[in-house]
């Protein structure tokens, strides 16, 4: 039909051109554009345009006596417009002329009501559309409440007048009609729909004359028009909502059963989500955590601490990332979690709402290998254990965001926590000693459970002056804890080099119950002066203060009445910090220098009393002072070339645990005390990191290093006795220091297809560590080294393939017989494969080797994961899934470290080969095809 | 009688400004909306594309500034030396951008860093195709008209409002040639705006003077722009979003 109209329309132009074949081919085109008054409307904006696509063909401006003209164009159909502010646009078709002028005489343009203008187009800032006689008003510009009819919307309305019954006027004119989207609504009564619709649903209000229906019936023009108002439906009212419900059964008696729904619309978004399984999976992964907390999601880095380097403790800001999938790869856990989000945001407000809930048991079996080096020798402990424990967590959290006006932002946040935890471990340690011989045999029963429970808030407050990047900001917090715990410890050591009997045998129960209650307040403040264009002044202040009470009450298992008073105690410990900090920063066209330096204090104060309510038996009361410089230089001497360099003195409270003067045996060999007359930390840090980036062929290169140097530091000082029990108690030490470098780089080998990214590290760390009162320092030299290639031949296959290699030398002072490597390298291959439409094929390969010279340990653990999935239905909403995990059964969690005076590697079993079968519904539908760079944009 | 007024209060300050009204410099502000800009990537499913507005909506605009100098016969638009809200101090190389214009030579001298080289792009110029629409709305105290254009390379529909009253053919960005001052520009939908906060009009010359050295790769706008074409099909191809290194 169209392609008729086309046809005949084109004929019909043929013909007219043929009929004015004696046209010029170049006209003038000339006129006078005048108001309704006649009186002259000089440099109105005359234009010529394309009638078929309204394309701007030619432009000009009317003289001061309003007489324009186009001279020397095209003999061809016109569209002229004439704008002049404060009258509607004027629009006049012009065929071609059969003259060589074309004189159109004068041209009267209509004003637009002043009212209308200054209020639509300056007041509301909205676009007054016009199309010939319609004018057309945004209706998300005028606000009315939630909930109100388009009767309300419509008494905002400049120009619009509606009465008390719902009657109409438009520019003075009864509103006879209205309709929905061009149509009719309940008949033809104006006010079914105005009194009907919601608000919320219009977007556009369009109001002009329309043709009686008399009219439009019989097709003559009577001439006589009706005032009428359109109302245009938004298009899908920005509302949605997604979801998708995933269920797997496998071999082995796994299962999974996880699901998530969210509805939204531009200002509320509500979510749900829920988890259960047995196959490791603690929490959900990122990119559904990221679903659940919508425009949350990013919002835990508020910072309220102030000033250069780490200020005494990092805020603790709770939330509910406990949700989120954090399994070590140790044991076999069973999970349960879930979980509702509501964020509201608005220009203004930012409001997020969240309770979560999970539960993961873990059921552990593992294998432990320790050497540990003395001044005069060294001792083994082979251990093995078998945990069972569980933990559960209950957490609300909700954060605000208010912008209270342009200059003034308050962020608050808080979150309340309750959780219980217990677990049961059985351990068989035997200590082989220097001679190869089995020292000791120890066989521990240890079971605990706990209660806590945690509310923390914290508010921050900015408010910008007039004057530009002068900023204030101010912050507040606190955390109050408590946790209440038993712990139940039973041993039965065998000590086989003892001559007297009665030491042959030695065994512990002890119930220990323990009760921590922690309050820490936290402040700071803020304050950025603007000295020049190219310097600013920041000057800070953080107070911190830390409270804490631990009573641990100790009693032999059997006899529950019977109180060890030595392993008893009762006591508080208070750290206060204050800092006050000022400094420089100086920037200029990508150099920015910053040179500050801090004031700061600790008070720490300790209080130890045989028991609650007792009498006080030592007091220790410090302070510490300390003035730290900060310095820090980047440059950006071109286009994606970052140099940085920083120092600065870092000065950190030792860890609470590390201060309680409290004797942990919950393993008698292995005996731990905290040290209340711990100092802070000091350390200098140095670091440099230069990048670049060739925008033009994507190629990467970075460098990083990083030096610190230790004062202070606290170390676990040992002291291992002639039966192998080892005490160890936290102190000051200085001479530590370490360095790590890394360099990284990425580019393309072939574009589009082929990318290599390689990476070097290197780690050195220094550690100096008194056993049995000798200084041994443990010297560790690690190297690494990775290359990975990504290859996407097609679209329908993607590789990837790596491989590294990582050597730690590590050499201890006090024994360097025992100077050992330890190896560890790896290799990957992962394929991705569309090899028939929707259906795919994907498998990763991981190989892992384990050496240990010293051990004479080696280890490779080859695993291989396959799996094909198949998309379904409309839409591809359902997807099945067959795969394979572990197919050789090989997987086993192995851990080696050395560090101190011993190494150590650990085995733990975890769980393997298994086959399952999953399907997962999503309402929106899986992608159907591959994706190259994961969730990158 | 109020009516009467206003009108005659608007002819007044429509007929004094008129004189001075042809040079000056326009304060642009340049915001861009993240997820609606990676929105418009092809190679992003609807699911991908709705995750994103989900967990970055209301949170991912990013504002700079830009300066438009004009006279009756040229244009230069800049970036300024103003700083956003969360700059706090610290102000990062600014990459070499400058589009000249001048209408009574009928040239182009733009200075653009990209893709690690700086480039001038010297040609006559082209008008862009517009399409002038009948929408009213004020920026910055000028009500302006609206038309519209398209860039194919960039795959964007480009909606501009023109000043009634400023008689200049200048505009942000690269583009110009209406009969109005362009005063606001929306990319796709607003996933980049550009929209002017405060005109000036005052003597200008000094800041309309060409660069005095200019130092870079001499190409024409048709290099440029297949340049600009490769390097997006590229990227696209690669599903890497190609606007995180050139300007949108």
């Amino acid at each position: 039909m169209n392609r008729i109209l086309v046809l005949l329309s084109v004929l019909l132009l043929l013909a007219i051109t043929q009929l004015y074949a004696q046209n010029p081919t170049r006209i003038s085109i000339k006129g006078i554009v005048q108001d309704t008054n006649s009186a002259v409307l000089a440099d109105a904006t005359v234009m010529l345009l394309s009638p078929s696509d309204s394309s701007l063909v030619n432009f000009g401006n009317a003289n001061e006596k309003g007489v324009f003209e186009f001279r020397n164009v095209k003999n061809i159909p016109y569209l002229l417009k004439i704008s002049y502010v404060g009258f509607l646009p004027y629009q006049q078709h012009l065929t071609p002329s059969p003259t060589a002028i074309n004189d159109l005489g004068f041209i009267k343009i209509k004003p637009i009501s002043q009212e209308l203008l200054e209020i639509v187009v300056k007041t509301a800032k909205a676009p007054l559309s016009i199309k010939g006689d319609t004018i057309e008003y945004n209706a998300a510009s005028f606000k009315v409440p939630p909930g109100s009819t388009v009767e309300d919307l419509l008494r905002k309305l400049p120009g619009i007048e509606v009465d008390g019954s719902g009657n109409i006027k438009a520019q003075g004119n009864d509103v006879k009609k209205v309709t929905v989207d061009g149509k009719t609504f309940f008949g033809d009564d104006p006010k079914a729909a105005t009194k009907n619709l919601g608000a919320e649903t219009i977007s556009k209000i369009q109001v002009f004359n329309r043709k009686s229906d008399q009219a439009t019936i019989t097709g003559v023009d009577d001439g006589s028009k009706e005032k009428t108002i359109n109302l245009e439906l938004k298009e899908n009212f920005k509302k949605g909502e997604f979801g998708k419900i995933t269920g797997a059964v496998g071999t082995s008696d796994r299962g999974v059963l996880r699901g998530n729904y969210n509805r939204f619309n531009k200002k509320e978004q509500f979510s749900v989500i829920g988890y259960a399984n047995n196959i490791n999976e603690t929490g959900v992964n990122w990119s559904d955590y990221g679903e659940f907390k919508g425009n949350n999601t990013f919002s835990s880095f508020d910072n309220g601490d102030f000033g250069f380097g780490s200020g005494g403790d990092a805020f603790f800001i709770g939330g509910d990332d406990d949700l989120l999938s954090s399994f070590n790869g140790k044991g076999f856990t069973n999970n349960l979690g879930g979980g509702v989000n509501y964020n509201y945001t608005n220009d203004k407000t930012k409001l997020s709402t969240s309770y979560v809930y999970n539960q993961t048991k873990l059921n552990l079996d593992q294998n432990q290998n320790k050497r540990t080096f003395l001044q005069n020798g060294s001792f083994s402990t082979l251990d093995t254990s078998s945990t069972v424990s569980f933990r559960a967590n209950h957490s609300i959290s909700g954060r605000w965001e208010q912008m209270l006006d342009s200059t003034n932002t308050l962020i608050t946040k808080a979150n309340l926590r309750f959780s219980n935890s217990n677990s049961a471990v059985g351990t068989r340690q035997e200590y082989i000693n220097n001679n190869d011989a089995l020292q000791n045999r120890i066989n521990l029963n240890n079971s605990s459970n706990l209660n806590a429970y945690n509310l923390n808030g914290t508010a921050i407050f900015r408010h910008k002056f007039k004057k530009t990047g002068r900023v204030f900001a101010a912050s507040s917090s606190f955390v109050r804890s408590t946790t209440d715990g038993t712990d139940n410890i039973r041993s039965l050591t065998q000590f086989f080099e003892a001559s007297n009997p009665n030491d042959q045998i030695r065994a512990i129960a002890q119930l220990n119950q323990n009760a921590n209650r922690t309050l820490t307040l936290k402040a700071g403040l803020n304050y950025l002066e603007p000295l020049s264009k190219r310097f600013f002044w920041e000057n800070f202040y953080n107070f911190s203060n830390n409270q804490q009470n631990v009573g641990r009450d100790a009693y032999n298992g059997l006899i529950e009445t019977q109180r060890y008073d030595s392993l008893s105690t009762y006591y508080e410990n208070q750290i206060t910090y204050n800092r006050f900090g000022t400094g420089l920063r100086f920037n200029k066209k990508g150099i920015n220098l910053s040179l500050g330096v801090a004031a700061l204090r600790y008070d720490l104060t300790g209080k130890v009393y045989p028991t609650e309510g007792g009498n006080l038996t030592t007091q220790i009361s410090k302070q510490y002072d300390a003035i730290v410089p900060n310095f820090t230089a980047t440059f950006n001497p071109q286009q994606s070339t970052y140099i940085r360099f920083g120092y600065g003195i870092n000065v950190n409270a030792p860890s609470i645990s590390a201060l309680q003067p409290v004797i942990q045996n919950t393993n008698p060999f292995y005996i731990t005390e905290g040290n209340q007359n711990l100092n802070p930390t000091k350390s200098h840090d140095v670091n440099l990191s230069i990048s670049r980036f060739n925008q033009s062929n994507f190629t990467s290169i970075n460098l990083w290093m990083n030096y610190n140097y230790y004062l202070n530091q606290v170390v676990y000082n040992q002291t291992v006795d002639a039966n192998l029990v080892t005490r160890t108690r936290p102190e000051n030490m200085s001479g530590a220091e370490s360095f790590r470098t890394n360099l990284y780089s990425s580019f393309p080998i072939i574009k589009t297809k082929w990318t290599t990214n390689l990476s070097v590290n290197y780690n050195l760390s220094n550690t100096p560590t008194l056993v049995n009162s000798v200084l041994n320092t443990t010297n560790s030299n690690a190297y690494s080294a990775n290359i990975g290639f990504s290859i996407t031949p097609s679209d329908k296959i993607f590789v990837t393939l790596g491989g590294n290699y990582s050597i730690n030398n590590i050499k201890y002072s006090i024994e360097t017989r025992q100077n050992q490597n330890i190896i560890s390298k790896g290799l990957n291959i992962d394929a991705k494969w569309s090899f028939i439409k929707k259906t795919f094929l994907e498998s990763s390969f991981n190989y892992t080797g384990y050496e240990n010279d010293r051990f004479n340990f080696s280890q490779n653990i080859p695993i291989l994961n396959i799996s094909v999935r198949r998309l379904l239905m409309k839409d591809n909403r359902l997807e099945a899934r067959l795969a394979a995990f572990d197919v050789f059964n090989k997987r086993q969690a192995i851990t080696q470290t050395g560090s101190q005076n011993f190494v150590t590697y650990q085995q733990a079993f975890t769980l393997a080969r298994y086959f399952m079968l999953s399907l997962t519904y999503n309402v929106r539908g899986h992608d159907a095809k591959l994706k190259k760079n994961g969730n990158m944009f | 009688m109020k009516k009467i007024f206003l009108l005659a209060l608007l002819y007044i300050a429509y007929f004094t400004s008129f004189g001075q009204n042809n040079e000056g410099v326009v304060y642009f502000t340049r915001t861009t909306y993240w997820t609606k800009l990676n929105s418009t990537l092809t190679y992003l499913s609807k699911q991908e594309k709705e995750r994103m507005s989900y967990m970055f909506g209301g949170k991912d605009d990013w504002a700079n500034y830009t300066l438009l100098y004009f006279n009756d016969n040229e244009s230069k638009y800049v970036n300024s030396e103003e700083k956003n809200d969360e700059s706090e101090g610290y102000a990062w190389r600014k990459e070499a951008y400058s589009i000249g214009r001048n209408f009574t030579k009928n040239t182009m001298t733009d200075v653009i860093e990209m893709l690690g080289k700086t480039y001038i792009v010297e040609d006559s110029l082209k008008l862009p195709e517009w399409k002038i629409l009948n929408d009213l709305k004020e920026v910055a105290g000028h009500i302006c008209m609206k038309a519209q254009v398209e860039d194919p390379i960039k795959s964007q529909k480009i909606t501009a409002w023109f000043a009634q009253d400023i008689p200049s053919q200048a505009g942000p960005e690269r583009l110009w040639g209406l009969p109005g001052m362009i005063l606001e520009l929306d990319i796709n939908d607003g996933a980049v705006t550009v929209v002017a906060s405060k005109i000036e009009f005052k003597k200008v010359d000094k800041e309309l003077e060409p660069p005095k050295k200019l130092k870079g790769k001499k190409i024409t706008d048709a290099e440029y722009q297949g340049m600009i074409d490769k390097f997006i099909k590229e990227k696209i191809k690669e599903e890497i979003n190609p606007f995180w290194v050139i300007r949108y």
